[in-house]
């Protein structure tokens, strides 16, 4: 006879290692679930090159030194163009059919008016389908008029934008949405083979036989979790290393990465699993995980700070695991504090997330075996275990 | 004899509606018992209460004379079961399966037992093929040697046979003979006579919740009688009927769309009612033949 923790250790082991044998069987799904979160690193750059780089164009028609000097400001400044010089005819046929946004016209003439203290005009055509855009437009061209009234020391200017950065550098905007992208790439992989491990067991009738055994079910789908877990953690390699290679993105803090992510997949796979035992179905799983990690992500400060988003989003956020690994992530990655909390208590409150989801997904399977079997002593049998 | 399951006076109630009403039952240590009776008898609602899955809600069921009540552990350790569902796991090979249930029932070792029961069970050829490949006979002989896997004392089959075809029927029926042989007591829940007629030590027939009787399958057989049924023209009706009527030897009769099929008293010879019946009429056919399942639970309710 074994040992009382013998035989528990049997049970999870061998569920363990028939989730493992299941999940090589069945590579392809292994595979696409890790395609999906690759395809979700090509998402948010995709989305962070169409946010940042509008095509536009500039004419310079202005034959003096000045036109160069503004257009230099121009290109200094900060805003979210691509500027590429034209001449007039070439940029309105683009702009007409659609292939930039705006024209910004320095118009002939313009540095003997500067020079001789007269009024000037710079004439922009816009592509007005998206105001944002046109908003942007109308912000950059007053920063950069100011700009270089002051270089030419025109009068009347007197004040003067010294900029002091909190951070010693800049993080590119693609860069920091790869590595909160990383976050909902963990959420997706371990949230849906943490899933699927449960829900099959309801889905195959298979379940019903784990009732009869001695120990309680959870023993061996605990086993299954872990495997599923393992598995999720060997796959998010592949995005890790997308980012790295890929991005050139280096974590600089490669410990507090490695802890980061490991708590996300221990909380996300028991968030799968919990949601597995209530869905006792694979089939809606990845729809649902997505529909759930979505809106997580959005408002858990993976596009910038969640606090710049508003005290309601902000409160909301902490509700959020995932809010606290992407503030660990970008600070593992790009040394940005982006939460309030300190590094550490981040990492602390993922530990609580860990423990609080392990306890929901036992929950959660206790009660679908319950109402998935039709055992009745099912649960009493587990809280005797 | 020790008995392997004693259930006294047993009542289980669900919603409100009663499942199981009075049900007392012994089933002596060796022996192979039927559990019969129409859908909706509560045949599954008893297997549950005997593996532990479900309580009952006043009565008792005692298990290997153990004084625990049925599902502890120490219990399901001893008891195998094979459920209607195969509930094995198709993306496994039959040799992992097993593994897997060695795991939950704590057999540190078991590549040898493995070995033994995919020899018993006829799957050592297939033990490394994908479990999703095998045939239906051999996915129920598979749950069947997983329910062995840990020697139980008490072997509860809900429908061994069910979907599989004639040859995996006696194979099953072979090993659970060979078990029985060994001292392990079996329950199977069937609704084929056949199977409880080759397999049974004893029938226990429920229906609607009540335990009618506890006897022999063959004795069960033969309180039914076997069943004549004639095939004659309509004109001839009238007087098949008079001649039949009150004879102590006809138990019931039933019209059917060609004639009638006549249910004869176990002691009855079905010649002398055939040469009563060619006295009175002219038959188109007849022929004897056993009552099915369906007529005895219609006989004995």
């Amino acid at each position: 006879m074994n040992g009382f923790w013998d035989t528990r250790v049997l049970a999870v082991s061998g569920g363990f290692l028939a989730e493992l044998a299941q999940l090589r069987r069945a590579r392809l799904f292994v595979v696409l679930t890790i395609v999906q979160a690759v395809t979700f690193l090509l998402l948010v750059t995709l989305y962070g090159l169409t946010g940042s780089r509008a095509p536009t164009a500039v004419v310079l028609s202005d034959q003096g030194p000045l036109g160069v000097v503004f257009l230099q400001d121009l290109a200094n400044d900060h805003h979210s163009f691509a500027l590429t010089r034209m001449t007039l005819p070439q940029a309105m046929k683009k702009l007409r059919r659609g292939d930039i946004v705006a024209v910004i016209n320095i118009q002939a003439g313009f540095s003997d008016s500067i020079t001789h203290g007269k009024d000037t005009v710079i004439n922009v055509a816009v592509d007005n389908v998206d105001t944002d855009m046109t908003d942007d437009i109308q912000r950059a061209l007053p920063s950069a008029i100011v700009a270089f009234g002051n270089q030419m020391h025109m009068p009347g200017i007197r004040v003067h934008a010294v900029e002091n950065d909190l951070i010693d550098h800049d993080t590119g905007f693609i860069p920091y949405l790869v590595v909160s992208g990383l976050i909902l790439d963990a959420f997706v992989i371990a949230g849906i083979l943490g899933a699927v491990a449960v829900a099959r067991e309801f889905e195959s009738g298979t379940v019903k036989y784990l009732v009869l055994a001695p120990l309680p079910p959870l023993y061996s789908i605990g086993g299954r979790v872990c495997a599923s877990a393992l598995v999720s953690a060997i796959a998010m390699a592949f995005p890790v290393f997308i980012v790295i290679l890929g991005y050139r993105v280096l974590p600089i803090h490669p410990v507090e990465m490695m802890a980061a992510l490991s708590l996300s997949i221990i909380v996300f796979s028991c968030v799968g699993a919990a949601l597995g035992a209530v869905l006792k179905r694979t089939l809606p799983v990845a729809s649902l995980i997505f529909g759930i990690a979505l809106p997580l992500y959005i408002c858990s400060g993976s596009l910038e700070p969640s606090r710049f988003d508003g005290p309601v989003l902000w409160v909301l956020a902490h509700f959020s695991p995932v809010y606290y690994a992407v503030g660990v992530f970008e600070h593992a990655f790009h040394g940005l504090t982006v939460t309030p909390e300190s590094v550490l208590v981040n990492v602390e409150a993922l530990a609580l997330w860990a423990v609080l989801a392990m306890a929901l997904a036992g929950n959660c399977i206790q009660r679908g075996i319950a109402t998935g079997t039709g055992a009745t002593r099912v649960e009493q049998e587990v809280g005797a275990g | 004899m020790t008995s392997a399951v004693q259930i006294a006076d047993v009542y289980f109630k669900a919603g409100g509606r009663s499942i199981l009403e009075d049900v007392s039952l012994t089933i002596g240590r060796g022996e192979i018992t039927g559990i019969l009776g129409p859908n909706g008898a509560g045949k599954s609602t008893l297997l549950g209460l005997i593996l532990g899955l479900k309580s009952p809600t006043s009565g008792t069921v005692t298990l290997l004379e153990h004084a625990e009540p049925a599902g502890s552990r120490s219990l399901k350790h001893r008891i195998g079961a094979v459920l209607q569902e195969t509930s094995l796991y198709d993306e496994l090979t039959p040799q992992e399966n097993l593994n897997f249930a060695a795991s939950l029932y704590g057999i540190p070792n078991p590549k040898e037992r493995i070995s033994e029961i995919l020899d018993l069970i006829g799957l050592a050829g297939r033990r490394n093929d994908q479990t999703s490949t095998l045939s239906g006979g051999m996915r129920r002989r598979l749950t069947i040697g997983r329910a062995l896997l840990h020697s139980p004392d008490l072997l509860v089959i809900d429908e061994p046979t069910l979907g599989v075809d004639v040859e995996a029927r006696h194979a099953i029926w072979s090993h659970l003979r060979l078990l029985r042989s060994q001292g392990t007591t079996v329950i199977v829940s069937t609704n084929y006579l056949d199977e409880a007629l080759a397999l049974c030590d004893a029938v226990a027939v429920l229906r609607s919740g009540r335990l009618l009787l506890v006897e022999p399958p063959q004795a069960l057989v033969a309180r039914t009688g076997s069943c004549l049924e004639v095939e004659f023209i309509p004109e001839n009706e009238d007087r098949i009927m008079n001649a039949l009527y009150g004879r102590p030897d006809v138990l019931r009769m039933e019209a059917t769309s060609t004639g009638l099929s006549i249910f004869l008293d176990p002691k009855a010879s079905p010649d002398t009612i055939v040469r009563v019946l060619l006295d009175a009429a002219t038959l188109k056919a007849f022929r004897v033949r056993a009552a099915d399942l369906a007529e005895i639970f219609k006989a004995v309710g």
